[in-house]
């Protein structure tokens, strides 16, 4: 996870100030899902253990080299992108929509619930980040599923809070002012008029929040908690770079590699989107 | 600014009580058993009496709102309860890791302020120069770079290729002792260092550069300038220190994204801080531990948070007086 510190701090990041990289972050990221399309061409390849060719440095048979299975690198680099990016955006949406029913409730309301849902917020983001998901990770069953549950339900409190300001800047705009006199209930209010109106900055936070997903995933199957060893990933493929790390340099740098790339890709899209629907591109 | 303190304390009791509550049932609700995870440790089956007879002796055959309220007892009396793994008291094990956690954190707290804000401001004093540019680049690149990849890179470079660093542990068996030993522990320690730095450092940086960038179009900056304030002094002494105002309200949240970078760190470079001890306990099922230490690193967050906000409410009138809305 990439100095997890920022990440802890998701209403808070600061500018990139790149002009223009919104588009260049968005052929990345179809990039990738293009890759994501075609991996199960390799799938094959991914899977072929050949233990005479075990660790193999890089070369034009095995552009990435090979790992402890004598297994090609290039291919399983290439088969693990549709799971990373997947629950990255998964993981994202499960958080998005947690942290925007708490966030917009608290805000719509206000009162009360504002002040126990904003507690509630707060004691979820007192814990270091890794602290919850590990445990989360750890103690649930190895799947998918548990991955994307764990991310989710550790990261929601900063949509919260983010779903939370946008909502308290329009309920008392004229539109949800007359949809209220109109006799709209409130939940209606909140889907159909608040939510298209708060959307492109939600938008934002749940860019920034695949990018954190992605790098989550990595983490944690590095770590040897996330998804189980069957599944191919690249936080998997790194975790066994370390004890290799004296012969093998390829195990490590090219998975990590791809990770990078796909991190900074949505960062830069989310930092695109940012300056779009603020607008002001002030500094 | 008492009734704001006073205010301010009293939203911070429930969120106190949220916290034991969570942290409680996170774990006790979590299905992997410390027996269980014993078996497996061991290689060896537990047979269902062995198991049985675990349970009873560490109180989790109690229904769980007996087990919470013999939990409250003991935190009351600050007693943190024995360690599954070994048996010695959780205090005297979380003792042992908090120097270590705190050196790492401390030297890459230090460096990370140290850079981000001369570089900040100076990037900030001139948006859009090419200081500015080609630090926004480097710093964006370094915020989406995975610290455990980072460490693995820096092992395989300086370690391993050139053989200029250890690959990891705090200190060589057979390091000298002085002036050897204390460079041969500082050796230890710059890889870890830097790879806890880098990742906050793109963060605050960016935070002092896009602060001073905006302030320094403001009328104060502006006016100090007019009546002849050297342009260094008008960007440190004013642009700065007010773009250092909301800033103080972040350092709260430094604190657990220091924990969490320091679990990924410590385990990849074998440190043995509290972030390993934690890891290692997860996996152990160390019931014990774990909820100890979530328990100090979100108690301890809440206070610096807590802190962070009466010092910003002191700095700045408008806070406490409700006059500007946060």
């Amino acid at each position: 996870m990439s100095a997890a510190q920022e990440l802890s701090v998701p209403l808070a990041r600061p500018r990139a100030g790149l002009p223009g990289s919104g588009g260049v972050a968005l052929a990345i990221v179809v990039l990738l899902w293009l890759v994501a399309a075609i991996s199960p061409l390799c799938a094959r390849r991914a899977a072929e253990i050949r233990l005479e060719e075990r660790l193999a440095s890089p070369s034009a048979t095995h552009p990435f080299g090979t790992d402890d299975l004598g297994r090609d690198l290039l291919a399983r680099v290439v088969v693990a992108t549709p799971i990373s990016l997947a629950i990255g955006l998964t993981a994202a949406a499960v958080s998005v929509l947690v942290g925007f029913a708490v966030g917009a409730s608290a805000g719509y309301f206000g009162g009360v619930t504002d002040l126990v849902l904003s507690r509630l917020v707060e004691v979820v983001l007192c814990f270091p980040v890794l602290f919850l998901l590990l445990a989360l990770a750890a103690f649930l069953p190895p799947s998918p599923t548990a991955v994307i549950l764990a991310i989710g339900l550790t990261t929601w409190p900063g949509d919260a809070r983010y779903a939370r300001a946008e909502v308290l800047k329009v309920k008392d705009l004229d539109y949800a002012r007359a949809a209220r006199a109109a006799g709209a209930s409130a939940p209606r209010i909140l889907i159909r008029h608040l939510l298209p109106n708060i959307l492109p900055p939600l938008l934002v936070s749940a860019a920034f929040g695949v990018a954190w997903a992605i790098l989550a995933e990595a983490a944690l199957s590095f770590l040897g908690v996330g998804l189980p060893a069957s599944t191919t990933s690249w936080g998997g493929i790194l975790a066994a770079a370390p004890t290799y790390i004296e012969e093998a340099w390829w195990m490590a740098l090219f998975p990590g590699l791809a990770l990078f790339l796909t991190v900074a890709a949505y960062n830069l899209l989310a930092e695109g989107l940012r300056s779009r629907t603020v607008g002001r591109g002030r500094g | 600014m008492i009734r704001y303190t006073l205010r301010r304390l009293a939203l911070a009791v429930p969120t106190l009580a949220g916290i034991v509550v969570l942290v409680f049932l996170l774990l006790h609700l979590a299905p992997g058993s410390p027996v269980s995870a014993m078996g497996a440790e061991s290689g060896r089956r537990v047979s269902a009496r062995a198991a049985e007879e675990m349970r009873r002796q560490y109180g989790l055959d109690r229904p769980l709102p007996e087990r919470f309220g013999a939990w409250i007892g003991r935190i009351a009396r600050l007693d943190l309860g024995e360690s599954f793994v070994d048996r010695r008291p959780v205090g005297e094990r979380i003792r042992e890791a908090l120097p270590y956690t705190l050196l790492l954190n401390g030297l890459a707290l230090l460096l990370t302020l140290g850079i981000a804000i001369p570089l900040g401001v100076a990037a900030g004093g001139r948006p859009e120069g090419p200081l500015d540019r080609v630090s926004g680049v480097a710093l964006f690149a370094l915020y989406s770079l995975p610290s455990f990849w980072a460490a693995l890179l820096l092992q395989a470079l300086f370690s391993v290729r050139l053989r200029w660093l250890p690959l990891y542990g705090v200190a060589s068996d057979s390091a000298p002792t002085g002036l050897g030993g204390l460079l041969d522990r500082l050796e230890h320690l710059a890889l870890p260092v830097v790879c806890l730095t880098y990742g906050s450092l793109a963060f605050f940086a960016r935070l002092v550069r896009s602060g001073v960038a905006e302030m320094r179009q403001q009328d104060f900056v502006l006016a100090a300038r007019a009546r002849g304030a050297s342009a260094r002094r008008a960007l440190w002494a004013h642009a700065f220190r007010n773009a250092l105002l909301p800033l103080i309200t972040l350092l709260g949240l430094v604190l657990p994204g220091l924990l969490s970078g320091s679990v990924i760190i410590e385990k990849i470079f074998a440190w043995p801080g509290v972030g390993r001890l934690y890891f290692d306990s997860i996996l152990a099922r160390d019931y014990p531990v774990v909820l100890a230490l979530s328990l100090l690193g979100a108690v301890a967050t809440l206070a610096v948070t807590l802190a962070a906000d009466l010092a910003y409410a002191l700095a700045d009138p408008r806070v406490r007086d409700g006059t500007e809305a946060r």
